[in-house]
């Protein structure tokens, strides 16, 4: 089912345009990546996905109706986001980051209820950290720090999360885990997920759809082997013929 | 167990306040003695020095401090989790400088004008530094508002505060310069703080106006704990970032301006006890953490006050001697722990 749909959407601050006529549909169990060098227009994106600035032109729909139509309130239950800053009070615990993502579903006190207690428990299992609840966040290790924030997003139970650059600060075994829970997010929970990232070769390796942003470039959006096959990614990344093939022989 | 810890610390505080309170009507240049305090409290006592003491002087005072502390507690709680910087305060937004500025401004311009210093107009002069405290602070309250809601960037508007509290400060410096000596005197003095300012006649309107700041400061809670995540979250979960920071901003102002307005700007109270609040119950949760920051906030004014007024002193010692030395401590060692 199409969840969110951008039609010759432009981006960008004030007058400045960064990337123009975007098309690109996010449906149920999706998970792509948004892949660009840094500058690109990767945050701008999201940020205009999140609400946080305004599109210059074209239109965003989500579940058919425009997304500014909806209040704050309503889209927080539909659009969760995990970015790359992370909280940094000093008594601030990990129950309590997630439980922040029952924000939009408790009453004036933010008192949480028993099903609340509950989500944010499920969550934290599901990305595998239950162990975590009672430690301060700002305590945690980077990775642990960032499946903590996406048990944020799950808590916060979206049929959309968006992820920047979550494999920014990761090991290499904590990215292929982070890919495996991505992929288990999609799957089982039926959610669509984006993420951002400028590790290309990672990328190919681990997901299939790719939305590709790039400077000067128009937008472009396919499967790896598509984009590989049809040259967008040897163009955009300025790859080598023989890099190229390698990687196409190996998608194949 | 922990919400066990939480109750007892709760209660030590209120208990250490009660303490604190009946202390304070009791030490003083006159001692009242303990047994005493009781008979003058339920008018048993017939002793007419005593009760005018305790009734017309000390009570008033303790209950100011109490009000003052628990506000100003308050408005710095508010401050530092808007702008998520442990030494942002109420003064960090120019509202304690635009005070000092209008008071600066009725204390030191009549005398000029005039030619005859304020204090000689007697019981109008205090009600015109209340007032002209309160129009100062609340105008620069509202110069931050219309900042605020034109920049997202919290640190900017950090800045802009400093920076008009170092105008309010020289405008205020070349007041003085073209003012009596009397006149400049009384507004040293105002400016040491003092919790002796209300007395009886203007308790119920002070209270009044505390109580109902940091009632609606409860309300608050809720989006100061989402605040923690930082603003691109708190928006991402619903929160309008703009009319939350304006109505923080609003209350925490309102709060300094009316202490200011009646007790001269008194520092490191925002400042620290907000601080003592988070280590004591290692939380960052805003339900516990506003009526923790009150009521500590309450045992620190009721402290100072009594330090203040420690025979000896004869009352004389500013208030703002003491809140600096009990807060700036505290200050430096929790500067020190979140370094590590």
């Amino acid at each position: 089912m199409e969840i969110l749909k951008a039609t010759s959407l432009s981006i960008g601050y004030d007058d400045k345009t960064v990337v123009s006529d975007i098309n690109v549909t996010l449906s149920e169990g999706d998970i792509i990546a948004l892949v660009g060098p840094n500058g690109a227009g990767k945050s701008t994106l999201f940020k205009t996905f999140s609400t946080h600035i305004m599109p210059l032109g074209g239109k965003i729909e989500l579940f058919g109706k425009d997304l500014m139509s909806y209040t704050p309130k309503e889209r927080a239950k539909l659009l969760g986001i995990v970015l790359t800053e992370r909280p940094d009070d000093m008594f601030l615990k990990v129950f309590d980051v997630v439980a922040a993502g029952r924000y939009p579903y408790t009453g004036m006190f933010g008192k949480l209820s028993e099903k609340d207690e509950q989500e944010i428990k499920v969550s934290l299992e599901l990305v595998g950290v239950n162990n975590l609840i009672d430690r301060v966040f700002n305590t945690l290790s980077d990775g642990e720090k960032q499946k903590v924030m996406i048990a944020k997003a799950i808590a916060q139970n979206t049929p959309i999360i968006m992820l920047d650059e979550p494999t920014a600060f990761l090991d290499y075994p904590s990215k292929i885990e982070l890919f495996s829970l991505l992929k288990k997010l999609a799957k089982e929970q039926k959610k669509a997920i984006l993420f951002s990232s400028h590790d290309l070769e990672l990328l190919l390796r681990y997901t299939d759809n790719l939305w590709i942003i790039a400077k000067n470039q128009p937008f472009a959006a396919g499967t790896s082997a598509e984009l590989l096959k049809n040259d967008v990614i040897k163009n955009y990344f300025e790859l080598k013929d023989a890099d190229n093939d390698y990687l196409l022989k190996e998608k194949m | 167990m922990k919400n066990s810890r939480i109750t007892l610390g709760i209660i030590g505080i209120i208990v250490f306040g009660i303490i604190l309170f009946i202390l304070n009507l009791l030490i003083g240049s006159v001692t009242v003695p303990i047994e005493d305090i009781f008979k003058v409290l339920l008018k048993e006592n017939t002793d007419n020095t005593l009760s005018v003491i305790v009734f017309n002087y000390r009570l008033p005072q303790a209950l100011t401090a109490l009000l003052a502390g628990a506000a100003l507690a308050v408005a710095g709680l508010l401050m530092q989790t808007l702008f998520r910087n442990p030494l942002a305060d109420p003064s960090m937004l120019g509202i304690s400088s635009g005070a000092s500025l209008g008071v600066g401004i009725v204390i030191l311009l009549t005398g000029a004008i005039s030619g005859a210093a304020v204090s000689s107009f007697g019981w109008w002069s205090t009600i015109g530094v209340s007032l002209a405290a309160f129009i100062g602070a609340v105008l620069v309250l509202f110069v931050m508002l219309a900042f605020s809601s034109r920049m997202k960037n919290m640190t900017t508007l950090i800045i802009v505060g400093l920076m008009i509290a170092y105008l309010a400060g020289s405008i205020t410096d070349i007041l003085k310069f073209f003012s009596l000596k009397e006149d400049i005197h009384a507004f040293v003095i105002w400016g040491m703080g003092s919790f002796s300012g209300v007395g009886v006649s203007k308790m119920p309107v002070f209270a009044a106006s505390i109580i109902i700041g940091l009632f609606v400061s409860f309300f608050l809670s809720k989006n100061l704990n989402i605040l923690l995540l930082g603003e691109m979250y708190a928006e991402n979960l619903g929160l309008n970032i703009r009319k939350n920071s304006v109505v923080i901003i609003l209350v925490s102002g309102y709060l300094t301006a009316i202490v200011t307005a009646y007790c001269g700007p008194i520092a490191f109270v925002g400042l620290a006890m907000p601080h003592i609040a988070r280590f004591l119950f290692k939380s960052s949760d805003h339900r516990l953490l506003i009526p923790a920051t009150m009521l500590i906030g309450m045992d620190m004014a009721l402290v100072c006050n009594l330090i203040a007024r420690m025979p000896g002193f004869d009352g004389n010692l500013p208030i703002n001697a003491v809140t600096a030395f009990i807060g700036a401590p505290v200050v430096i060692s929790v500067i020190l722990k979140s370094r590590k």
